[in-house]
């Protein structure tokens, strides 16, 4: 049980993309066993849709340019709230106390990518299932460094944060302006000295191009390409979905070396990109919530 | 080869980064590097950084040097620049 403390900073915490509702209920459902709480806030989701319908008419609408979604269409509209409260549950480790029991709930394949690589490694993350999948991999025992936002971890127990979080070096973003300008000149230094950096590839901000997708397009960021660019460090895409209750990590097979002009090196990454998320939404097209209802707003100056 | 600093030299660089569709009319020293100016991302903005480290010779700390107010126009960034080879 978490002290008033304890709840108190975490309360304080909240991220900017979680409503006050959801932020409240995700830290009460905390006390009730693994894994109700996480249950019980995917069926709130649900409830939600049929509340504000203009969710449901969007997830409606989403499913209906599946290819062949026909009659499933409600059951994947249904699937995809119903996920979209999972992965909010899972992001902020509700019911989920100890490190062991995290452990329990994670798997990676295709570690042998990242063996495989030699040093300065960005893994390159995507909204398109549960998040945190740098969490996964650093429970799995992979060092690597997070670039990005806090996120819900502030709800994360004591004995979680302790063993993954705290004094690991990670880039966490302040509010700052020109947070994101420090935390990539910071990745960069990283790579150059041979580590291993975890960051985003989807979201707001400077969009470097988008993969046209079923239902919407993913949004594709500039900042890891300005680190593979100036590095050279092998970039692997990562995946992430969910296999009953586990979250299981996909380390993909790194992206084409670097190209020297430009223009064909992106369009290389995005070649390369679509057909990995092509894939991946039409095995998961449940999971991939960023798809139809967005993502959290970045803060000014993200890459 | 480190060439000599100047604010020239520094808004090139800037120029060259931001490319022609996001340099403003009246672009000069006191233009502002992000939104309402040159419009530059934070990626653009690094490379903005990574091409001052190169041509002048200096290495930043991101956690001193990068302040809101360091990167806000050509000129602060020339401050910044020009207090670092002045150590």
């Amino acid at each position: 049980m978490r002290s008033l403390g304890d709840l108190t900073a975490a309360w304080e915490a909240r991220p900017r993309s979680y409503s006050r509702a959801v932020w409240a209920l995700a830290l009460g459902l905390d006390a009730l066993p693994w894994p109700w709480g996480e249950e019980i806030l995917a069926r709130c989701f649900v409830a939600r849709a049929f509340v504000r319908t203009a969710r449901l008419r969007r997830a409606l609408a989403w499913a209906g340019a599946q290819p062949g979604a026909g009659r499933r269409r409600w059951s994947l509209a249904r699937s995809l709230c119903f996920h979209h409260g999972r992965f909010v549950a899972r992001s902020a480790l509700v019911g989920i106390r100890d490190p062991e029991t995290l452990r329990r709930h994670v798997e990676a394949r295709g570690e042998e990518h990242l063996a495989a690589t030699g040093p300065r490694a960005i893994l390159l993350g995507f909204h398109l299932g549960p998040a945190h999948s740098y969490l996964a991999l650093r429970v799995l025992g992979h060092p690597l460094t997070w670039v990005g936002v806090r996120g819900a971890s502030a709800a994360w127990s004591r004995a979680i944060r302790a063993r993954y979080q705290d004094d690991r070096g990670d880039l966490l973003l302040p509010r700052a302006q020109s947070a994101w300008a420090r935390r990539l000149y910071r990745a960069r230094q990283i790579l150059l000295e041979g580590g291993t950096v975890f960051i985003s590839a989807d979201g707001g901000g400077a969009e470097a191009f988008a993969i046209p997708l079923p239902g919407g397009p993913a949004p594709i960021g500039a900042g890891w390409l300005l680190l593979r660019r100036t590095t050279k460090a092998t970039v692997l895409p990562v995946l992430s979905h969910m296999e009953g209750r586990v979250q299981v990590v996909t380390i993909h097979p790194p992206l084409p070396a670097p190209l020297s002009d430009p223009a064909l090196d992106l369009e290389a990454c995005r070649r390369a990109l679509g057909e990995l998320l092509g894939e991946h939404a039409r095995r998961f097209p449940e999971q991939c919530y960023s798809l139809v209802f967005g993502l959290p707003p970045r803060r000014p100056g993200s890459p | 080869m480190t060439s000599a600093l100047t604010l020239d030299r520094v808004q090139g660089i800037v120029t060259h980064v931001a490319g022609p569709d996001r340099i403003p009319s009246a672009a000069g020293p006191d233009t502002p590097l992000q939104d309402g100016g040159f419009w530059l991302d934070s990626a653009s903005l690094v490379e903005v950084i990574i091409a001052c480290e190169a041509e002048f010779d200096v290495v930043f700390d991101p956690e001193t040097d990068f302040t809101d107010q360091a990167l806000s126009t050509v000129r602060t960034l020339y401050g910044v620049i020009q207090a670092k080879r002045a150590r």
